[in-house]
């Protein structure tokens, strides 16, 4: 299934999340552009779900580093949402794999009209 | 010269409510305050007597209780924040810290130009549970009057402690005390300070360690929008001090415009009228507000910012947040600004200029982090290396490695580049800077500083001058969780 993922240049942690996409066996292209900002108004990505990276797959936003098992969840049941979040970058997430530590966190589902709903939980 | 503090500490919070669900808005705006008092508590300030200040910290953990449940916060003597500190230059200080957590601690007297060694402003010492340690050290006759710091420093856990509770602010009294205005204002000091909610949900809305936590329980000396008073015709003199792990303060004043006097290191030559104040976590700022509007209430406002916007993100909390309420009381003379302060002189012509580029990356090598597993709890690396965090010119901190080596009396331009998505407070230990452009353009008034908000993509060039103490000390980033994952420096004076 094709990705693509928009980023600025100086993101130092969202092509380890390409990386992780690739190895989960999606086609990632990879674009840098000046303002993340205006991708993730195009695709409606609530501000306080936002994080470093947008990306699209099949018609769904996907915000920061979501899990690749949970895009391919997303993918099987297409539920009526426009897109998954991992607001923020948390430590252990996918490309943010650190020896500082990992944090818990939760990916987020979002609709059109801004409603949020927890997607998956993941444990530290 | 001073009215007492007001403070009622912020274990007595006492609603229930904020939301228990991860889904959904965090409630910032249903905190209320509560009258319910904490346990007793030591003294609400600690001073210096005939040129010595005998003083004591004690860390430790307390039971209280935040909107939405019961909490643990950490406090200095069962207070967060810790008892103000209150001294005079020339003094002798003596401040003994006993450490009654669980966990290794120190102290870092931030913004004070003593020696970083020894027994003085030495955050490489390590006081573990159990122990203790007195800290000595002589202000110098002519150190500036100004509005300090002293919190834990202990690499790894400075952002737990630090948002945890544990700050004092630290007053030398001095020069601009002096001054016959600012002598005669009403002075009030202001530590902001915000907290994590009793559920901590904050962190899964995204609010985690790599932005740096903030919480939504914002404080002013530990309560909840405090009410706080206005000379009718008279001056206030608000002394702020930003203590939050790291959240940008954005400061308004209902009404009023606030006129600063005095920066981090000190006082600045000439008062500078503002219209709001941008503070970072570890700055500090003097201003007086004149008394002159209708009696009434006006509230101190949060505004809006955004500390991560190469993100595309908009601010987090999109509409101003009220920390307290001022009242007009009293009535008093008519009290004029000052209009001239104290000489701010500049600093010989740089020998060199070093340059220093912050950002987030994966790491490839240990770096420090062979004396974080411990702390850290392990964690292992599939990949080999660090993995994430914070580096300075590609290299996450690490204690045994000096970075940036000095002369003593030299002189330096040093250019922060701040090459990430996020903002990133600069401070130096020991020595106070100037600011000499931000972007590219010359700052328009000379002021001392420890700490300098370096913007997102943004490049700010200050100038220091390495005076009177040798050693080994540290510069990096007081957004402290960024300062624990890596962001941090070895800067050795010799």
């Amino acid at each position: 299934m094709p990705v693509t993922s928009y980023r600025s240049a100086s993101c130092g942690c969202c092509k380890g999340w390409v990386q992780h996409m690739r190895a989960n066996g999606f086609a990632v292209r990879d674009v840098v552009v000046a303002d993340v900002g205006v991708v993730k108004r195009r695709l409606g990505v609530p501000a306080r779900l936002a994080s470093c990276h947008t990306a699209e797959v099949a018609g769904f936003a996907l915000e920061g580093h979501v899990p690749a098992a949970d895009v391919k969840r997303l993918l099987q049941k297409r539920p009526q949402v426009a897109g998954l979040a991992l607001p923020g970058m948390p430590l252990g997430s996918p490309g943010m794999e650190s020896a500082y530590g990992k944090e818990a966190f939760t990916v987020m589902a979002f609709t059109r009209t801004g409603a949020i709903s927890s997607f998956s939980q993941h444990a530290k | 010269m001073t009215t007492p503090l007001r403070r009622r500490q912020v274990l007595g919070l006492g609603l229930a409510g904020l939301g228990t669900a991860v889904v959904g808005p965090i409630l910032w705006d249903r905190v209320q305050r509560s009258a319910a008092r904490a346990q007793p508590a030591g003294a609400a300030r600690l001073g210096s007597r005939g040129g010595v200040a005998d003083l004591e910290l004690v860390a430790q953990a307390t039971r209280g209780s935040l909107p939405g449940g019961p909490a643990e916060l950490l406090t200095y003597n069962g207070r967060s924040p810790g008892p103000l500190l209150e001294v005079n230059a020339g003094d002798r200080v003596r401040l003994r810290l006993r450490n009654e957590l669980k966990q290794p601690t120190n102290l870092h007297f931030h913004g004070l130009h003593i020696p970083p060694t020894g027994t003085a402003d030495n955050v490489f010492l390590s006081v573990p549970p159990g122990g203790s340690f007195s800290y000595e050290f002589t202000l110098a006759k002519d150190h500036p009057a100004g509005l300090f710091y002293v919190h834990p420093h202990q690499h790894g856990l400075s952002a737990d402690q630090v948002f945890g509770g544990l700050s004092s602010a630290l007053v030398v009294r001095g020069d601009l005390d002096r001054i016959p205005e600012v002598a005669a204002a009403s002075e009030t000091v202001l530590v902001l300070k915000d907290f994590a909610s009793a559920s901590g949900q904050e962190a899964a809305m995204g609010i985690g360690r790599m932005l740096g936590r903030e919480g939504p329980l914002l404080t002013v000396n530990g309560e909840l929008n405090p009410g706080l008073a206005i000379p009718s015709g008279g001056l206030l003199r608000l002394r702020l001090l930003n203590a939050s792990n790291a959240r940008i303060y954005r400061l308004a004043l209902e009404g009023h415009r606030m006129v600063l006097i005095a920066t981090d290191g000190g006082a600045i030559a000439t008062p500078e009228s503002l219209e709001e104040l941008l503070l970072a976590p570890g700055e500090r700022a003097d201003v007086l507000v004149q008394g002159d509007q209708t009696p009434g209430t006006y509230r101190l406002l949060n505004l809006p910012y955004q500390r991560s916007g190469h993100m595309g993100m908009t601010a987090a909390e999109e509409d101003p947040r009220t920390l307290a309420t001022f009242r007009y009381a009293g009535s008093v003379a008519t009290l004029p600004l000052p209009t001239t302060l104290i000489p701010v002189p500049a600093l010989p012509k740089p020998e060199r200029t070093r340059r220093f580029v912050m950002a987030h990356a994966m790491g490839t090598g240990m770096g420090g982090m062979k004396h974080d597993m411990g702390a850290m709890g392990g964690g292992g690396m599939a990949m080999g290396g660090m993995g994430m965090g914070f580096q300075i010119n590609g290299q996450a901190f690490d204690p045994d490695r000096i970075d940036t080596r000095v002369a003593l009396g030299s002189t330096e331009d040093w250019l922060i580049v701040n090459d990430d998505v996020m903002d990133h407070p600069f401070h130096l230990h020991v020595n106070p800077f100037q600011v000499i452009s931000r972007a590219g353009r010359p700052e328009a008034q000379r002021r001392w500083k420890d700490t300098v908000l370096v913007k997102a993509g943004e490049e700010v060039r200050i100038r220091v001058t390495f005076r009177d103490f040798t050693g080994r000390t540290v510069y990096h980033c007081h957004n402290l969780d960024h300062e624990d994952l890596g962001l941090m420096g070895v800067l050795q004076i010799d």
